[in-house]
């Protein structure tokens, strides 16, 4: 394993910002922390860099103990073979390009030629060879990406730490960036943390994901795992836009569970919990068809708000007490009745209190 | 805290802060120690002596007691005129069709960086009861009955306003360009006219900032000591800082008392300066805005004249007459009020350069300022870096400590030193000098350094740390660089300081060690008018020079 994180707890007075994780990464994965600001998922990665100390646990970096609270063992940051990439960027405005990029080879005395030819490769990797020699206060705030992640490859190391990098660039940058940082990453096949807040980011990313809250892990898989089976609202909340209605789960049906709305229609879920009482059902938005659906669960609810997004529309729809988000391409007004299919393949039922997971369908 | 032990790195830090503690505890608090040892003994420092009260008793005397009230009355005339002063000049330049802007600024800014016993010089040629002025009103206007008397209260207040105005019109000006100025727009809207705007909107969130350069003007006045010493002692009116250099050098000398009165004297200021640091911390500066855009500037009409006028007056008073009066007096061989009447000659710039003793105190100068600032100025990055990024254990005892001289007076910590160099192995060398410099203006260098570690993130060195660069690496290759305008504009303050300071100096100050400033004041005091004005003149120019290469240094940034 390239990467082994185990109990960790971290402390900021008497505020638990992380509370006895643990997680493994092997090499040439991309394990992506998810989770809204708070959750702990930076203070994690700064903790693998040794940015900051826990108070408890064990961290291992390519089979060297980083840190071991109970063996004492605290490496400083620069002793762990780490490549690290700042929200900020952290470029420093007083070097070059090329300097930049060349420091953690200078630190290593490595020689010129050496120096000069891997400065050359990691330059040319993110496309930034003909920059070499610029300020690296001219330069954008793309560029500057580019140059934080050629600082933080150009050494080769055991694993690299992504905080947040893409959040500051705008959205056509980010989308773009995105799949350069995933072909790159698999080109080098280093084991690789990235830190966001972002769903797409993660979803397009990894290999896994680990959705994070208040400190520990709520759930870890696939991408594709996390999405469609969400173990909780919070989960599937941060995965993706999320439609969430009460209902009274009824019991295990063939194909599903059997769940009433306040309203007393019928709904059949593929997934959730058995147990009968008071639960949610999740729909994502673009899951929810306008219109009838033979076969499909069926809703009846009035549009209250229509929202054109170019090439297709996001309807608020009131379902009973409840109101809905739909993605569609169909044309209706503000004030029509309508009737919202979605398969059971498509509803997932989830406890509205998160310990009671035991009995699936 | 767990029990962690770094693997590496972490001893090497916290080695160099222990040293930094205890070099800044040794600078600021074996003056202040031996002070309060010397306010309880009977004999001066050095002297076999015994326990007393008396020191403390003799605080309440009349002669006391009356220079107190003299020196609270002085100093709070001269921080209400130069607050009022400085920033009505401010608004002038910052808010109105004021004209000559830049100029304006400039001179001010060679006014600020005037030493203020050149212009008590220059103040004493020109209007002391022999001065020029006087000559003039008697001999071209025939005026018999009024006398200008430079040597009074007045004469004090006058001169220390004139010394003091610059210092308030920059710290005010930082406020007023900061100040959205969408406040005020927000006002012209609301159909205010210019002068509501001022009354109503501008000076109330100027309140803030001009309370506490309020606060530090009166604590510069309460602290200066060349001013008063040089018009006040000849015309018997005395200050906190000239009775505390009285009782110490004339006989017979009266050092403990004179430990009382520094250490009530830190009192004043000290607490002034606790005042004024919980006033910018309540309601600092008004609100900043990141938008460039100026008021539209308030036209003044026919009153722009007399603003011209006023302005240019305090120049001519505060810079360029008491110049043109030293480089006179300077280049003449007895002194005479019209210039038609004088015989001119070379002779004192001569004996500046035929004089071994004040080559000597050139020499010594050049050394404390040279080397004694970069000594200053290392001191206040380890501090600064320590009490703002590294924030180990004791750093908020550190930073209270750095912060402490700039309560105290800069004689008073002169006479602290004179209480504790005698029993420490740096008695009669420039270490004496070097140290109590460094004690006094540490603030600037630590506020300086300061300042710019704030402006820049710790990402950057953290960048560095996961690049593999230990933190004394780290602090080589990346914090000294991004430091490097604040440490060149730092070392040119200090430079500037230690090169002109004079109230720490004349307490402890031996023949072998004597500087510039003291040997200009010594040559006045023998009333060799000529040289110490030509050695003005030169010391003046230097300073200048600094100045501008400090002005082409930050401007470069």
């Amino acid at each position: 394993m390239s990467i082994i994180v185990r109990d960790l707890v971290k402390r900021y007075g008497d505020k638990t910002i992380i509370d006895g994780i643990s997680f493994e990464i092997a090499q040439g994965e991309l394990v992506s922390l998810l989770g809204p600001s708070g959750c702990g998922k930076t203070t994690t990665l700064r903790c693998i860099a040794g940015l900051e100390t826990p108070e408890a646990g064990f961290i291992a970096i390519d089979d060297m103990v980083v840190f071991d609270s109970q063996a004492g063992i605290a490496v400083e940051p620069y002793h762990r073979d780490i490549g690290m990439v700042f929200q900020s960027y952290a470029i420093w405005p007083h070097l070059t390009v090329f300097e930049n990029v060349a420091f953690p080879l200078r630190i290593r005395r490595r020689p010129n030629t050496e120096v000069e030819t891997r400065v050359t490769k990691a330059l040319a990797m993110v496309g930034l060879s003909a920059f070499r020699d610029r300020s690296s206060q001219q330069l954008s705030g793309g560029q500057q990406q580019r140059v934080a992640v050629a600082r933080a490859i150009v050494h080769a190391p055991a694993v690299l730490l992504f905080d947040e990098p893409l959040s500051n660039l705008d959205a056509k940058l980010r989308d773009q960036t995105r799949a350069e940082i995933r072909k790159l990453q698999r080109e080098l096949n280093v084991a690789t943390v990235y830190v966001t807040h972002d769903q797409a980011e993660a979803l397009s990313l990894s290999d896994r994901i680990l959705v994070m809250r208040d400190g520990v892990i709520r759930q870890q898989g696939t991408p594709e795992a996390v999405y469609g089976t969400p173990l909780d609202a919070f989960v599937a909340d941060v995965v993706g836009p999320a439609n969430f209605l009460p209902v009274t789960v009824v019991g295990a049906a063939s194909g599903g569970v059997e769940a009433t709305l306040a309203g007393g229609e019928h709904v059949l879920a593929a997934f959730g919990p058995t147990t009968p009482g008071p639960a949610n059902a999740m729909i994502r938005p673009d899951r929810l068809v306008l219109g009838a659906v033979p076969g499909a669960n069926q809703l009846h609810g009035r549009i209250r708000q229509r929202l054109y997004l170019g090439g297709h529309f996001e309807y608020l729809v009131a379902v009973g007490s409840a109101s809905l988000r739909v993605l569609s391409s169909a044309m209706a007004a503000e004030g029509d009745s309508v009737t919202l299919s979605f398969t059971a393949a498509d509803c997932i039922i989830l406890a509205t209190d998160t310990q009671e997971t035991s009995s699936w369908a | 805290m767990t029990g962690v032990v770094r693997a590496h790195g972490r001893g090497t830090v916290k080695l160099i802060f222990a040293a930094t503690f205890l070099v800044t505890a040794f600078l600021i608090l074996t003056p202040l120690a031996s002070l309060l040892y010397g306010s309880f003994r009977s004999a001066g420092p050095g002297e076999p002596s015994v326990f007393t009260w008396r020191n403390w008793t003799d605080l309440g005397s009349a002669a006391i007691a009356n220079t107190l009230v003299t020196t609270c009355f002085i100093s709070a005339v001269t921080a209400v005129l130069s607050t009022a002063g400085g920033a009505a000049l401010a608004w002038l330049i910052y808010r109105t069709d004021f004209r000559f802007k830049r100029s304006t600024v400039a001179a001010v800014g060679l006014s600020f960086f005037f030493p203020g016993f050149i212009l008590a010089m220059a103040w004493v040629i020109l209007g002391s009861p022999g001065g020029i002025f006087n000559d003039v009103l008697e001999e071209l206007f025939g005026i018999e009955g009024f006398k200008f008397d430079v040597y009074s209260i007045s004469g004090i207040i006058w001169i220390q306003i004139l010394h003091i105005i610059p210092f308030a019109f920059f710290t005010l000006r930082g406020p007023l360009i900061a100040m959205d100025s969408s406040l005020e727009e927000a006002a012209y809207a609301s159909g205010a006219s210019p002068w509501q705007v001022v009354r109503r909107v501008t000076v109330p969130l100027m309140l803030f900032p001009m309370l506490s350069s309020l606060l530090l003007c009166f604590v510069l006045s309460v602290e200066q000591f060349a001013i008063p010493a040089m018009v006040g002692i000849p015309g018997h009116v005395n200050t906190l800082a000239t009775e505390l250099y009285l009782l110490t050098n004339f006989s017979p000398p009266n050092t403990g008392l004179a430990a009382a009165v520094g250490l009530s004297m830190s009192a004043v200021t000290g607490l002034t300066i606790f005042a004024q640091r919980r006033v910018v911390a309540k309601r600092g500066a008004p609100t900043v805005s990141g938008k460039g855009y100026r008021v539209r500037p308030l036209a003044l009409g026919k009153w722009r004249w007399a603003a011209q006028a006023v302005a240019l007056f305090y120049i001519l008073m505060s810079f360029i007459i008491p110049t043109l009066a030293l480089i006179y007096t300077s280049a003449i061989k007895f002194f005479v009020a019209n210039p038609m009447e004088a015989s001119y000659t070379w002779r004192n710039y001569l004996q500046i350069w035929n004089s071994p003793g004040t080559m000597r105190a050139f020499w010594n100068t050049i050394v404390v300022a040279g080397g004694g600032a970069l000594l200053g100025l290392i001191l206040g990055t380890l501090i600064a870096y320590s009490t703002h990024r590294l924030k180990p254990r004791g750093h908020r005892a550190l930073d209270v400590l750095a912060c402490l001289p700039f309560g105290i007076p800069g004689i008073v910590i002169g006479l602290g030193f004179l209480w504790s160099y005698v029993y420490l192995p740096i008695y009669g060398t420039l270490w004496v000098l070097v140290f109590c410099y460094m004690a006094r203006f540490l603030p600037y260098a630590t506020e300086t350094i300061g300042a710019q570690i704030v402006q820049f993130d710790k990402v950057l060195e953290e960048a560095a740390w996961a690049s593999g660069a230990n933190r004394v690496a780290s602090f080589r290759r990346i914090v000294l660089p991004l430091l490097r305008p604040a440490l060149q504009s730092g070392y040119f303050l200090l430079f500037i300081a230690y090169f002109r300071e004079i109230a720490a100096a004349a307490l402890i100050y031996t023949a072998s060690t004597q500087v510039l400033s003291i040997s200009i004041w010594a040559f006045f005091e023998n009333a060799n008018w000529g040289v110490a004005s030509a050695l003005s003149i030169v010391t003046t120019i230097i300073t200048v020079a600094l100045m501008a290469a400090v002005a082409r240094a930050s401007l470069r940034v």
